[in-house]
């Protein structure tokens, strides 16, 4: 047979066998069976070279001819067949995504933790450091640098936990407030003197609802050249606005600390109802939430540290941090705070 | 303290009887109120009437007719009760009148008489529980007024929290006085006169102690009838919360109420050799007191005593020896000024927290005694009769006067800002009692009931809180450069790490239990650092070591059905030894601990999730480390108490021992019945949030990497890390990472020893390396494994 017709042949059985591949593999072998070595176009691509040299042109122009239409259509049914299979492995690999629950593993701050750094950071914000003093405390910063009497009832043993520690005349004790790192920080660090200090503070107490013989404060004080009342005002509504919200109002009356002069309670509006709403879940009608004690340094807590009173002055305040969580977030028991019941601490991210 | 509104006015004309404002104008000036009690009387319809003749019920013995006069004309009313006689002065319900528990009162006929009403008693109108007989009122009260005025209903009853620097607020005088500077206006002390009798107390006081009795003042009241206060005494009283004992009793506790001033009524008559000695107590002595208790006496008891012993305990209760009676005639009226700590330390000793130890321990003024006794015995004699003799005991051993303080109008405003005028200053200080001289500076005179003025700062204070603060503005200082120290900010990405891998963060008490130490296996107690007066033995002991604290919260957990525990904690723990910082002070480092039970990492289903163990806690280990930019630490093999020692490490960070990590032990596990294994670690903190050094950049190499697996026959003594460290030494550096990703013991495996896979990268920075060049070094790396008494396996 001459090699047109052979071509002809191939050329025209062709479409039937590719369309006839059911798969890529089987297109593969059909590819090599209408192309490959053994195929009549490889055939007549070996026998060129015994063509009458008058025809070879004529022919190797079919040859080519040919062979890339049997290409076209051996590609064009490869990308039906790639079509297919991968619609039917988005078939296949269907999963019910329902199904798919885990998470990576998300832990907890806890909640003493993330209220200290919410209120450090407010601070941070006006120019404060955060400072850090020891718990097992010698008498003298905890009290008498406070201004706090030898005889003041704080210093009872029905208030204090003392430790047995050291030579009797340096009464060492578990720090009752966070005030002591004051007197520290003061001694060693002239003014001005911004600080927040948050820690841990001990108290002799029964342990029930609202009592916990270990809580936390954060204390704050600011000492400068001509630090006044309207400052200590100004800044702890800052800072209530801040933490409770923008719309809350503050109330300062007066109060009685041993190192503070004047001295002041602070309260915030109820950020629940606005104030005044009988039987609100957080103020109880009041309306009002005490928050924090806070006044101007005494002058004799800018003695004992060395200062001068004539010529600085500040303000102080201290907060319970458990206090501050339980009004924000509605709990009703301290005790959750060092129970660490995962079901607790995992509502708070 | 308890301050009701209508007993209150009797000092002051306020401008609003709005209980809603007082108690706002209250709170401003320092005295918070807790809460107010509104009191309604509980009837209606009930009036003074006067019985103008009684007779015989014609059908009744135990009834009788009286006539009764309301202010309109004798009405007619039966009466049952028989404690009273014509010209009595009564509480009458008129027909209509409701009392309480709604019992309707009308017209009715008993026995066939008519009854326009009823004679109430004290009972009936729920005023106390005295049913004997019907009210009999004194003072002859006009007719037909409304009986709820004299018990002063309706009334507003404040409570009101005095601080402890204000002595002189725990009266109505005080509240008066603050009241009346707020509203700048007068306030009074309505006069009680004395009329005194010839004569000088058969008494004789002598003061041993001047430092516990800053005063003693007391008068003889001769010839008084002991019995019941009249009415309006009674219901005042039972208003701030006292009970009515009898009249002489109950003048000691209104005058208190009114000015301050506690008092103590002595039976003269008991007093035993008419002398009374004012001393600290003996160790060991006992004294009965008016309720009753058997006292025993310390040293630093201040005791009042008579020829047979103890007989009164200053300032905070008398005794039941010289307790005034029914039976008492001649009252020796008290009225003394107590050194406050010994009153507050005396109280406390011996539980007994008054009335009077509140206000002692405050500090009543020593110039107060005298016009406080004189207006007991004056009242005393008002309502038991009687006769107070001329002659006044008055022991005044170290007598005080007013303070003098200079306060600059600077002074002011450096502390409260300008805008304060000398008037206003002046103004504000003279209406709390103070004396005011000179223009600026101004030299104040503080009178002695004001113990808590003594310098400019407390007359500033006393400025803002009258001025009212809350008509100061508000603004911010500047500050200074804040932030949070390197130290500090590394805590906190130490804490977020740790949370975003799946730990939850705890806030454990700090003390410890010994038996849960004895269960971790921790046998030194010697340095453990003790509480010396803890309220609970729980609270004894302060722990040593954060681990009881994190293994009884995941226990909790565990047994609230948690099948995975993962928790961290940064805190303090204790020892008796000296802190490096400070040595005065115990040791109290921060660590950082971690416990993890059950399974860890994300549950997908279809893959297996690991399980807390020693491997977990070395890769948070390693975990802490990279978030912290450490990369100088060491892990070694190494133990503590409560750890597995064949599975646990220690910790050296540059250098020094930081801590331990690894698993608990068997026993500890059973003790804390926790299930599994418990990853556990203990990490000081200090060192681990210091900066590490700061990292210089290193540009990647662009050259290909070349990667090859060794399989290692080595005994279980010779550790891993010895054989990486050594093969990758032999590497001339090129070694880029070794990992060990297959560990196997048994078949083929002699007993002791393990067969360990490493893959090693080879990169190198500045060529491609070849075959020819990876051959020799390859051999080199195994050579050195083999020094060390590996094998290389399948050779």
């Amino acid at each position: 047979m001459n090699p047109s017709s052979l071509l002809d042949g191939a050329l025209a059985d062709a479409p039937a066998t590719v369309a006839g591949a059911s798969s890529l593999d089987e297109l593969d072998r059909v590819e090599s069976s209408l192309l490959g070595k053994t195929s009549v176009i490889g055939e007549v691509r070996r026998a060129m070279g015994s063509i009458d040299p008058g025809d070879r042109p004529v022919v190797g122009a079919r040859l080519n001819d040919v062979t890339s239409r049997i290409e076209a259509l051996i590609s064009a049914r490869r990308v039906e067949l790639e079509l297919e299979d991968e619609a039917r492995s988005l078939t296949e690999e269907r999963v019910d995504v329902t199904l798919m629950r885990a998470s990576f593993p998300r832990g907890s701050m806890h909640l003493i933790q993330q209220t200290i750094d919410e209120v450090v950071d407010i601070f941070v914000g006006l120019g404060y450091l955060m400072a850090d003093g020891p718990e097992a405390e010698l008498a003298w910063y905890n009290f008498d640098a406070l201004n706090t009497p030898p005889t003041h009832p704080a210093r009872l043993e029905s208030d204090t936990l003392y430790l047995a520690y050291g030579d009797p005349k340096d009464e060492v004790l578990l720090r009752t407030q966070t005030s002591p790192v004051q007197a520290r920080w003061m001694e060693t660090h002239e003014p001005p003197v911004y600080v927040v200090v948050p820690g841990k503070v001990y108290r002799q107490e029964t342990t029930d609802a609202t009592h916990l013989p270990v809580f936390h404060q954060i204390e704050g004080l600011a000492v400068d050249e001509s630090i006044r009342f309207s400052d200590l005002k100004g800044t702890l509504e800052h800072f209530s606005r801040e933490f409770f919200g923008p719309k809350t109002q503050v109330r300062l009356r007066p109060d009685f600390f041993p190192f503070t002069e004047p001295s002041a309670d602070l309260a915030v509006s109820c950020f629940a109802c606005d104030g005044g709403v009988p039987g609100c879940r957080v103020c109880g009608g009041a309306g009002w939430l005490e928050m924090l004690g806070c006044g101007m340094v005494d002058p004799n807590v800018l003695e004992a540290v060395g200062y001068d009173p004539g010529q600085v002055s500040g303000f102080a305040f201290g907060m319970g941090v458990e206090r501050l969580a339980m009004v924000r977030h509605g709990i009703n028991d301290i005790r959750h705070f060092v129970e660490n019941d995962l079901r607790f601490l995992g509502q708070f991210q | 303290m308890k301050v009701p509104l209508r007993w209150l006015q009797e000092f002051i004309d306020l401008p609003t009887t709005e209980p809603d404002e007082l108690a706002f104008v209250l709170t401003m000036l320092g005295h918070e109120v807790e809460g107010f009690e509104m009191m309604e009387a509980d009837w209606t319809d009930v009036v003074v009437g006067r019985v103008d003749q009684i007779a015989a019920h014609p059908d009744a013995d135990k009834i009788r007719v009286c006539q009764v006069d309301t202010g309109s004309g004798p009405e007619q009313i039966i009466c049952g009760a028989w404690n009273f006689s014509e010209g009595a002065h009564v509480a009458v319900a008129r027909p209509g009148a409701v009392l309480p528990g709604g019992l309707g009162i009308g017209q009715r006929k008993i026995r066939g008489v008519e009854s326009n009403g009823m004679i109430c008693s004290e009972k009936e109108l729920g005023l106390g529980d005295d049913h004997s007989g019907i009210l009999v009122l004194d003072g002859q009260p006009p007719l037909g007024a409304d009986f709820a005025e004299l018990v002063e209903l309706p009334d507003v009853v404040f409570e009101l929290a005095i601080t402890p620097n204000r002595p002189d607020a725990m009266s109505l005088v005080g509240v008066a006085r603050d009241l009346a500077a707020h509203y700048q206006i007068d306030y009074r002390v309505k006069e009680r006169p004395l009329n005194t009798s010839p004569g000088i107390p058969k008494i004789t006081v002598s003061v041993e102690d001047p430092i516990g009795c800053r005063r003693f003042t007391a008068r003889e009241i001769d010839g008084v009838s002991v019995g019941r206060s009249p009415l309006w005494v009674r219901h005042r009283l039972s208003k701030v919360g006292i009970r009515s004992i009898s009249n002489v009793v109950d003048v000691t506790n209104y005058v208190m109420h009114e000015l301050g001033h506690p008092l103590h009524a002595f039976d003269a008559d008991t007093i035993v050799g008419n002398r009374l000695v004012v001393k600290r107590a003996a160790e060991g002595e006992s004294l009965t007191t008016l309720d009753g208790e058997e006292r025993r006496l310390t040293a630093e008891d201040l005791i009042i005593y008579d020829e047979e012993g103890p007989t009164s305990m200053s300032g905070t209760m008398g005794g039941a020896r010289s307790e005034v009676s029914e039976r008492t005639v001649k009252v020796l009226m008290e009225a003394a000024s107590w050194d406050p700590p010994t009153i507050m330390y005396m109280s406390r000793r011996h539980g007994l927290l008054s009335e009077a130890s509140a206000r002692f321990e405050r500090g009543v003024d020593p110039n107060l005694t005298d016009m406080a006794d004189a207006r007991a015995a004056a009242m005393v004699v008002d309502l038991a009769g009687g006769r107070v003799l001329e002659g006044v005991i008055d022991e005044n051993p170290t007598p005080i006067g007013p303070a003098e303080v200079v306060l600059a109008m600077s002074d002011v405003a450096r502390l409260l800002g300008p805008g304060f005028t000398r008037e206003e200053v002046g103004g504000i200080l003279e209406r709390l009692g103070m004396k005011v001289a000179g223009d600026d500076p101004m030299t104040v005179t503080v009178p002695t009931f004001r113990p808590d003025v003594t310098r400019p700062a407390d007359l500033v204070e006393e400025i803002a809180r009258i001025h009212g603060y809350d008509k100061f503005t508000s603004t911010v200082p500047l500050g200074a450069a804040g932030g949070l120290t390197p130290e500090q900010r590394r805590a906190r990405v130490l804490n977020s790490a740790l949370v975003g891998i799946g730990l939850h963060q705890t806030v454990t008490l700090p003390f410890v239990n010994q038996a849960d130490l004895a269960r971790l296996g921790w046998s030194d107690e010697s340095h453990l650092l003790h509480v010396t007066n803890p309220l609970r033995e729980e609270e004894g002991t302060l722990r040593p070591t954060m681990l009881p604290g994190l293994l009884n919260v995941a226990r909790y957990n565990v047994s609230y059905g948690a099948g995975s525990v993962s928790l961290f904690e940064s805190a303090r723990v204790f020892s008796s030894h000296p802190w490096p910082e400070d040595p005065r002070l115990p040791d109290q480092v921060s660590r950082l601990a971690w416990v993890l039970v059950g399974s860890v990492g994300p549950s997908i289903l279809g893959l297996e999730t690991p399980s807390a163990d020693s491997s977990v806690s070395l890769a948070l280990l390693r975990h802490v480390m990279a978030v912290l930019g450490h990369s100088d630490y060491k892990v070694a093999p190494g133990s503590a108490p409560g750890y597995h020692p064949g599975r646990s490490a220690t910790v050296e960070l540059g250098g020094r021992l930081i801590g331990h990590v690894g698993e608990l032990s068997p026993r500890a596990l059973r003790e804390f019945d926790l299930p599994g294994r418990v990853a556990i670690a203990e990490l000081d903190l200090e060192p681990l949030l210091r900066p590490a050094p700061r990292a210089l950049a290193i540009s990647p190499s662009v050259f290909p990497h070349v990667d090859f697996d060794l399989s290692f026959l080595l005994s279980d003594e010779l550790e891993v890390a010895a054989l990486i460290d050594a093969s990758a030494a032999a590497a001339s550096g090129l070694v880029e990472s070794a990992r060990v990703f297959d560990e196997f013991r048994g078949a083929g495996v002699g007993e002791g020893h393990r067969a360990v896979a490493i893959r090693y990268r080879l990169r190198s920075d500045d060529h491609t390396l070849s075959n020819e060049e990876v051959a020799p070094v390859r051999q080199a790396m195994i050579d050195a494994a083999e020094a060390l008494g590996a094998r290389l396996r399948g050779a």
